[in-house]
Parts: C-alpha cells; sequence; structure tokens
C-alpha cells in the first residue's frame, strides 16, 4: 500500500496501515478503527496534536505509537445540507472560522474558533481534537453545546451518536470508551430567528487559555417570543456547562420580559468554578453574571430579524 | 460598564554601572589596504541595535557611508572589553569608546594624507573615503592607499580608544556623590486606558511618550525601544506573574506567564527631546532601560483616574480590579 506524496513533500514514503516505528496513517476511517481497535492504552489518536504535543514533550503521556488522522479526507469537511450542518472531526479551527457557511449559519462557533490561540494553532488545530481533550476552558465546547450539537463516535461495534451536552463528564474526561474515535459534529440548523453571542474573556487579547467563556444562542419564534434559549459557559466548572435554569425562566417570554439581572443571578449560581491562574472562583461568578446580562443586551439590540448574529460582544 | 482614564508617570534613570565602578569600553578601528573599514569591539547586541548605532558612529567620524564599515563583534581574538550590555550603558560607552577611535582614525588619515601629497593638514578634504587638497580634487588617495602608506613605514592606519568616565561612590551616610553616575535620562510617559467594570479587563488605549535622550543617533530605533520598553512595563503592570506556592512555581512556561502580544498593544505616540547635556557620542544618552519603567505607574495611575481605585500590588489583574470594584459599592464578590 505504499505509494508517493505529490508536491511540496517531495518523495516522502507514505505510511498507510502499517506499523513504521508505531506510526500509523490510516486513509479511511474504516482502516482507522480497525487499527484502534487493536491496539493497546499506548497508542494515541493525533489530530492537530496542539494539545497532545503538549503533553508529549512535558512528559505527561506516555506514547507507545500514534494513529494519525490527518489522511482521512472524509473527516475534513463541511457540508452543509437541508436539516444539519456536517463537520469532520478533522476541520481544523482556521477552516471554521473562514468558512463562509459556518459564519453565516453557526457565527457563535466561527467566532469561537477565530478566538482560539494562535494563526499557527489555529491551523493546526481541530474541532475533533478540542471535543475529545475535553478541556474545561475548550472555545468551541460551549458553542457546541449551545447549537444542540450531537458528536457522532465510530468504533469496532459501530456508531452512536451522543448530545455534546452529555459527552463531558469531568476535567479531560467525556464519556469516549476505548476503540472509538470522533468521526464527525452534527449540528441541527438553526432556524431564522436564531441569534447568537459568543464572549471570551482572558487575561490578553490573543494565546490565552479562557478565564470564562461564553456561548449564548437565542431562538425567537414569530412575535418575539423565546422558542429556545442555551447559556452555555466555558472555564466555569469541571466540564463546558449550559445554565439550564435561563431556559427553564426565560422560555416562551420575550426578551424584553426578562430582567437581565435576574437572568444573570442565574448563571452566577449556576456555575461551579474553581481558583486558578486564569481567575478566582468569586472572579468567575461576578464575570458569568456580567457576561450574560450583556449577552442578553447584545442580542436584544440585534432583534429576531436576522437569521444568526456573527456578535462580536 | 466602560470607563476611560489616564495616567501619567515621569522618571530619570542614572545609567552606566556608575557610583564608582570601574566601568569602561574600549574599541579600535582599522583601515587595510583592501576591503571595508573595521570596526573592532566587543559589545554584544542582544536585539537592541548597538552593532548599527556603532556602524553610524564610526561612518558619520570617518566621513563614509555605513556599508563601507564592518564589525567584529563579540571576536575575543580581536576585541578588547567592552563591559556589559546591560545598565543602560553600550551606546554612551562602547559608542564613545568608537567615537574616540574614529577620531583617532580620522587624524591619521590627515597624517598620512598630508604627507603623501605634500601638504599641511588645514589644506586636505578628508571624505568618502578619499583624502586630496582643496585645489586639486581630482589628484586623490583613497583610505586604503593611505594605509598601504602606513605598512609601507611599518604601521598601521589603526587606532584603539577607551572611554573610562569617573563617577564617585555614594557618601554611605547621605547617600550623596558629586558624580554618581555619568548621566541621567529623563523620560515622561502617558498612558490611556479603558476598564470594563463588568469584565475587569483593562484596554490599553494610547500611550504618549516623551524622552530626553540627548541625540537619538537613530530615531527609528529609539522608537522601536520605547514601543518594545513600554510593553514590557505593560505586561508588568497588566498580567506577568510568577505564582508561587509552596516553594513550587506554579507557572513556570510561557502558558501561565502570561507577556502582552502585538494584540494587546495600542498605539504609540513618541517625542524624542534632543537635550544635549551629557558627554555621550554625539550628545547621546542611553534609553534602555529608562523606557521600561514609566509605563507601570502611568497605567496604575490611568486605571486610578477610570475608576477611582488605587492598586499597591502587580499586576493589576481582572480580579483584583473587581474584587474592588465590589468591595467598594460594599457587597461581597
Amino acid at each position: 500500500m505504499k505509494r508517493k506524496l505529490a508536491g511540496k513533500q517531495g518523495n516522502r514514503p507514505l505510511i498507510s496501515g502499517r506499523d513504521s516505528n508505531g506510526y500509523f496513517l490510516p486513509e479511511s476511517l474504516a482502516e482507522a478503527v480497525n487499527l484502534l481497535g487493536q491496539a493497546g492504552e499506548g497508542l494515541k489518536v493525533l489530530a492537530g496534536g496542539t494539545d497532545l504535543l503538549v503533553d508529549l514533550y512535558e512528559r505527561l503521556i506516555e506514547v507507545e505509537g500514534w494513529l494519525d488522522l490527518g489522511l482521512i479526507p472524509e473527516l475534513r469537511e463541511i457540508k452543509v445540507r437541508a436539516e444539519q450542518i456536517e463537520i469532520g472531526a478533522m476541520v481544523t479551527h482556521a477552516q471554521l472560522e473562514k468558512s463562509e457557511n459556518i459564519k453565516k449559519t453557526l457565527p457563535v462557533l466561527a467566532a469561537a474558533a477565530a478566538e482560539i490561540g494562535s494563526p499557527q494553532i489555529r491551523n493546526r488545530g481541530t474541532i475533533g481534537g478540542n471535543v475529545v481533550t475535553a478541556s474545561p476552558a475548550g472555545d468551541l465546547l460551549a458553542p457546541l453545546i449551545a447549537y444542540n450539537a450531537v458528536l457522532e463516535l465510530v468504533g469496532k461495534d459501530g456508531v452512536s451518536r451522543v448530545p455534546a451536552g452529555d459527552f463531558f463528564c469531568g476535567p479531560k474526561q467525556t464519556i469516549m470508551k476505548r476503540g472509538q474515535l470522533l468521526s464527525r459534529v452534527l449540528i441541527p440548523r438553526p432556524s431564522s430567528g436564531t441569534i447568537g453571542c459568543w464572549i471570551k474573556i482572558g487575561k490578553r487579547k490573543a494565546l490565552v487559555i479562557a478565564s470564562i467563556s461564553l456561548a449564548l444562542v437565542v431562538r425567537l419564534a414569530k412575535g418575539g417570543v423565546i422558542a429556545d434559549i442555551r447559556a452555555c459557559f466555558g472555564a466555569v466548572a469541571p466540564t463546558p456547562l449550559e445554565i439550564k435554569a435561563v431556559r427553564r425562566l426565560a422560555g416562551g417570554k420575550r426578551l424584553e420580559q426578562l430582567d437581565f439581572s435576574q437572568v444573570g443571578e442565574l448563571a452566577a449560581a449556576g456555575i461551579a468554578p474553581i481558583d486558578d491562574l486564569r481567575g478566582t472562583a468569586a472572579y468567575r461568578r461576578n464575570v458569568a453574571r456580567e457576561l450574560l446580562i450583556q449577552a442578553l443586551e447584545k442580542v436584544q439590540s440585534t432583534g429576531g430579524e436576522i437569521i444568526a448574529d456573527q456578535a462580536d460582544c | 460598564m466602560k470607563k476611560r482614564g489616564r495616567g501619567i508617570a515621569t522618571i530619570m534613570f542614572g545609567f552606566g554601572y556608575g557610583e564608582g565602578f570601574p566601568d569602561h569600553s574600549i574599541a579600535a578601528i582599522e583601515i587595510k589596504e583592501q576591503g571595508p573599514i573595521l570596526v573592532k569591539t566587543a559589545a554584544a547586541d542582544v536585539g537592541q541595535g548597538v552593532l548599527t548605532v556603532l556602524t553610524q558612529i564610526a561612518a558619520e567620524v570617518l566621513r563614509v557611508a555605513p556599508d563601507r564599515i564592518v564589525l567584529s563583534a563579540g571576536d575575543t581574538a580581536l576585541t578588547k572589553n567592552a563591559g556589559s550590555t546591560s545598565a543602560t550603558r553600550q551606546t554612551y560607552f562602547t559608542g564613545s569608546a568608537v567615537q574616540k577611535a574614529a577620531e583617532g582614525v580620522l587624524a591619521l588619515l590627515y597624517h598620512y594624507g598630508s604627507l603623501a601629497l605634500h601638504c599641511n593638514h588645514p589644506e586636505l578634504v578628508v571624505k568618502d573615503g578619499r583624502v586630496y587638497r582643496y585645489d586639486r580634487p581630482d589628484h586623490f588617495m583613497s583610505y586604503q592607499e593611505l594605509a598601504r602608506l602606513a605598512h609601507e613605514k611599518g604601521e598601521l592606519l589603526q587606532a584603539e580608544a577607551s572611554f573610562f568616565p569617573r563617577t564617585d561612590a555614594p557618601d554611605p551616610e547621605t547617600g550623596q556623590g558629586e558624580r554618581v553616575y555619568v548621566a541621567y535620562t529623563f523620560m515622561t510617559q502617558i498612558a490611556e486606558v479603558e476598564v470594563d467594570t463588568a469584565t475587569g479587563l483593562v484596554e490599553v488605549l494610547r500611550f504618549d511618550t516623551a524622552l530626553d535622550l540627548g541625540k537619538a543617533l537613530n530615531p527609528q530605533a529609539v522608537e522601536g525601544q520605547i514601543e518594545g520598553g513600554t510593553v514590557m512595563g505593560m505586561g508588568m503592570a497588566l498580567m506577568e506573574e510568577q505564582v508561587i506556592k509552596a516553594g513550587i512555581t506554579l507557572n513556570p512556561d510561557l502558558t501561565g506567564y502570561l507577556i502582552p502580544t502585538a494584540l494587546d498593544c495600542p498605539p504609540f505616540y513618541s517625542r524624542l527631546v534632543e537635550n544635549k547635556d551629557a558627554a555621550g557620542p554625539f550628545g547621546a544618552k542611553g534609553i534602555g532601560e529608562p523606557v521600561t519603567i514609566g509605563a507601570t505607574p502611568a497605567l496604575a495611575n490611568a486605571i486610578y483616574a477610570a475608576i477611582g481605585i488605587r492598586f499597591f500590588e502587580l499586576p493589576i489583574t481582572p480580579d483584583k480590579i473587581i474584587k474592588a470594584l465590589r468591595q467598594e459599592q460594599g457587597t461581597n464578590g
């Protein structure tokens, strides 16, 4: 199965599905799943490497081999269908940031992708890696939950689908089982009247891990009634977190009927923050409340006419 | 709510080691029969641009274009002590030594030129690599030809010079001294900020700087150092912090120890005050450390102007700002 890679890479021989000093580069998802099923714990699944290689260099992980997903074409695709948007696990943050389709249909996700790390990190890092790494501060996670994303997991026992909101169970912990790969992220296409807002607070403007982040997605029905509202925070709990009390309080009402301060208090009360280098728990409670108020004001000021607003609060 | 404020800070900085320390610099310049003019200096350029400035100084004194000069920087076989690249001293100390060495070579050009052209030195023009009599510009000798003339006499067209200014140790009782440092650099900066009272984030909107540097030998490099130094001061004011718990540094890397990025930098407006009050090369004074000092107090003052709260601990992080604002409102954050 050896073949030559064309172009700039020159005549470097390609490894496909065969062991070359513990490095595997399969060309299909089925092949990747098969390899992962045969391997032990030491085979690490490599996407963009922006988290994994840091762990490797800091000797936080032991690696016996690599399963590089970089040559599986279907994992690189963004497909916009009538009902849903399908994003391959190896789609990079830069792709999300620049895709006209994503900017139009999922502006909160595009805005979050645009603020990840630096251009170099956005060129390497992937949506799948961001999800599977499951950092409480992972920038794409709150937007995915806010958009009701479903994660498609593939293993030797077949395909399963899990709502993003049920996927994370702790810092860097998910419900994924050994032998499973994340293949795609499926997001219901937001209906007209969906407005969103993304706010990331960090100690500087680039190349920073969020101290706290908020993805707010509001779907307004005719007459401005809130059909759905999802306020999802990052970096405020062991996992990315939706404040479901907001949905209970605000659902069925119109934005102008809400007391934004009261909604903000739900956020302050609903999160479970810790003290760390990026902020104290008290700071995060205060800012969670303020961010939600700001985001609601922003959403209100844009009105319900547009499909989705590229809100940069 | 976003609140704006402006803060000002003025600093003075005595540079060089001073206080009686035997601080000095040695440089030599040689013109050979072929090739460019060689400046021999051990001054280390760590990115601040001292080699550019030394090239300019030698070129200016020797009346040639800078591209005629090469430096043998950091070659211990060729060079003598230039002291450390620290204490804001290289432009002043090594710059002075290079200026004096260049003046020595210039005098030798007049010397060998007057011998070769059979005239007194006031009748000579030394310019653009050529030596000639005023009344016979076509009948010239190049600097290199004069070097050959020197070699024929068993001499070198070379000069070495030292800059070794006196400083005094301050009186241990009073801290006073007649000349504790060779000179002082002065700077005033104004910072303008916007503080977000919801998140505690401080956005630096602009920095205005007036720097009394004696003489700007390379204005663009000076502006670069003002901007770089100010960004360092911004980092100290707003984010740089080593967090130690039970003897362990919790942020021993650049993921946890943050410095400003280009996106955090405001527009800079710099005015260079050329008040030649010191004995440096062409009146220049050192600026390296002075330009890092003013930003932090200016920013602390600007934050005070914006929200009315004084901070006495750096860095002034969003955490501290929110906590202080909440305390001021009388609520527990």
